[in-house]
């Protein structure tokens, strides 16, 4: 199958170099524009925003997997469940406080992701794909049945201990403040990424998504970076779940639920894969698609479908992409 | 006797619904039980998951074929098996008889599937994440079109042939002998087209080698949409058999699609003999562990199974 693609390979790789990376001072911008709104915006798209921002940090953590090394992973509910219930349950049986729940979120992801990739990613594309979804579906039924452990579909709900840093405490149950505190994550996240994308390992990770057999021929140990992309993408995926369990203060079954695995895919195909911060257009657009469609009409979903198509469709490169392709060219 | 049988063939298709629904949990067999009555117990039980096994072998045997010949994951292929359902249930409603639809699902999938094929799927094929993407869209089509025209509640069709044989001094439903029947009937049929007609080489050559088919002159258009119209057929029959056994649901293709690609991995990607004899193993494994087990925890074993397989044979067992 691979030597059928190898021709349109080939001739991806002749053009000039493509460039998908974002200008960084226009995220930059935007995330200044994001600090200014918390303190204009009215409550109710207040909190719209702030689940808006933590779902981009999934979208970017998604796009180390799917954009930067080209593995396609329908399995971060998996991670992004994980993470939550890294929160939710370290708060609710350890009685830690918010920054350390996260941490349990994160070892949460790593451990996940470290079990899952060992056993996918060597594998072709075609049986990974699979593969993660057979986990994904698997981590499902389980959080649907292990109800002592998850609370199933009614789930379990928190209490929020204060942080404190120094003399000051915050409390997250006060919208604005969550709204920083999640801010604050996306910024670093996007920096700690930005930065990973730019450094040599991630030029090896793009050119795994160029050209996967002539990186083999130069001596690189693919398996191995391939690996670091999964769990890098299945840690900024746990982030992501562990925020929004604390902004909702709760977690149920339904965060393994199928959602989580297809939305990042469409959220990067939209906004642009590889770009890291494109994925953040995708988030908006469908995050507003999805607030105002579905009360609108039941069956949205069906849209929904049609979108996917049609994205596959016109272009793969997204909205970003296609911005950044005409810029430099 | 016959009553807690009857309860343990509910309990073996019950994770089709565990999404919205709550499961209690029912005594374990084997307190119950002498040791005579284990041993028919279990008899039973392989019986009931051979037959399960059966069906399960349509529904992969199609996803495997499509796979094998275009390149598609098909995350469809169970939302076809409960569009096949779904439509016997409304066949056996307004004619009255569920047996046409044994005729007239095929037909109609076949009516849907071949345009699906040639004007939505074909810019896609090849590159399988991107099928896969593609796939789940329609497979979100498939279910919403369900649940606005059938309505999210699952519904039963009354059992078409109910006559139970003796079997072994167990009552056993004659329904599920003549699923099992038709099954391997619909098997034969599509190992004789595949492997005794001039058209079945054109489409194992193009399984093999496409680009070289059509070189030697195949018109390989007409094979991608007879391979896809064979796949979407053989689930949806799955589907028309599974009906009455099942609870007719629209999330029901959830279960399936997740079973059968356990299946398609196990036997190894693209290979119909692989296929065949996972489906039927492990179907009749999972049969028997469900009598110890919860429906889930059966699961969890099988998926365990699939670990083990993977890391050992990471392109299934069957493959060459």
């Amino acid at each position: 199958m691979t030597d059928r693609l190898e021709p349109e390979m080939n001739k991806r790789s002749e053009k000039p170099t493509e460039r998908r990376e974002t200008p960084k001072y226009l995220v930059l911008l935007f995330l200044l524009l994001l600090l200014v709104m918390g303190m204009v915006l009215p409550k109710g798209v207040r909190s719209l925003v702030t689940h808006m921002m933590i779902f981009c940090i999934l979208a970017m953590g998604y796009d180390v997997c799917f954009g930067l090394t080209n593995q396609c992973s329908l399995g971060h509910a998996v991670f992004f469940g994980g993470g939550a219930y890294g929160v939710v349950l370290s708060m609710l049986h350890l009685k830690v406080g918010i920054l350390p729940a996260i941490f349990f979120s994160l070892g949460a992801g790593f451990i996940l992701a470290v079990i899952m990739g060992l056993i996918c990613v060597r594998l072709s594309e075609a049986h990974f794909v699979i593969i993660t979804a057979i986990f994904f579906a698997v981590f499902h039924l389980f959080a649907m049945d292990l109800t002592w452990l998850t609370g199933g579909d009614d789930g379990l709900s928190l209490k929020l201990p204060s942080i404190s840093l120094g003399s000051v405490t915050f409390s997250l149950y006060d919208p604005m403040v969550n709204y920083y505190f999640v801010l604050i994550f996306l910024s670093v996240s996007y920096l700690i990424l930005n930065r990973m994308a730019r450094s040599p390992m991630g030029k090896i990770f793009v050119s795994i998504r160029e050209n996967e057999k002539r990186l083999q021929f130069l001596g690189y140990d693919v398996f191995r970076y391939k690996l670091i992309a999964f769990i890098v993408s299945g840690l900024f995926s746990a982030l992501s779940g562990g925020l929004y369990a604390l902004t909702l203060r709760y977690g149920s079954a339904d965060l393994f639920s199928f959602h989580w695995s297809i939305m990042p895919i469409v959220w990067c195909l939209i906004g642009g894969i590889g770009t890291l911060a494109g994925p953040w257009i995708g988030v908006v657009i469908m995050s507003l698609f999805q607030y105002y469609v579905s009360a609108w009409w039941t069956y949205y979903l069906i849209l929904f479908g049609i979108i996917i198509l049609l994205i596959l469709r016109i272009s793969r490169k997204g909205i970003l992409g296609y911005l950044i392709s005409r810029r430099f060219t | 006797m016959g009553g807690r049988f009857f309860s343990l063939l509910e309990r073996n298709s019950s994770t089709a619904h565990t999404h919205r629904r709550v499961r209690r949990r029912q005594p374990r067999l084997y307190r119950c039980l002498s040791l005579p009555d284990i041993l028919t117990t279990i008899l039973f039980l392989l019986v009931n998951g051979l037959v399960w096994g059966l069906i399960v072998a349509l529904i992969a045997i199609g996803l495997s074929l499509i796979f094998g010949v275009m390149g598609i994951v098909n995350m469809a292929h169970g939302d076809i098996y409960m569009a096949g359902a779904v439509l016997s249930f409304y066949v056996t409603g307004i004619l009255g008889n569920f047996w046409l639809s044994l005729i007239l699902v095929p037909a109609v999938v076949l009516l849907v599937s071949a345009p699906m094929e040639r004007f939505v799927l074909r810019p896609y094929e090849g590159h399988h994440s991107s099928t896969m993407i593609a796939t789940v869209g329609i497979s979100f089509i498939i279910q919403q079109i369900v649940l606005g025209t059938y309505g999210g509640i699952p519904k039963k069709i009354t059992n078409p042939w109910p006559i139970s044989f003796n079997f072994l001094g167990v009552d056993y439903p004659g329904y599920r002998f003549l699923v099992a029947c038709i099954s391997v009937l619909i098997l034969v049929g599509l190992w004789l087209f595949l492997y005794r007609t001039s058209y079945g080489i054109l489409v194992r050559a193009s399984m093999q080698d496409r680009e070289m088919a059509g070189a030697m002159g195949i018109d390989v258009s007409k094979v991608l949409i007879t391979t896809f119209v064979i796949g979407s057929v053989l689930a949806a029959l799955g589907g028309v058999l599974a009906a009455p056994i099942n609870q007719v649901f629209y999330l029901m293709g959830n279960d399936v699609i997740l079973l059968s690609f356990i299946v398609v991995i196990i036997g190894g990607l693209g290979s119909l003999k692989g296929t065949l004899i996972a489906a039927l193993s492990l179907c009749s494994v999972e049969g028997v562990l469900a009598s110890v087990l919860s429906p889930v925890q059966a699961r969890a074993a099988i998926f365990i199974v699939m670990i083990i397989v993977l890391i050992r044979r990471p392109r299934g067992l069957f493959t060459e």
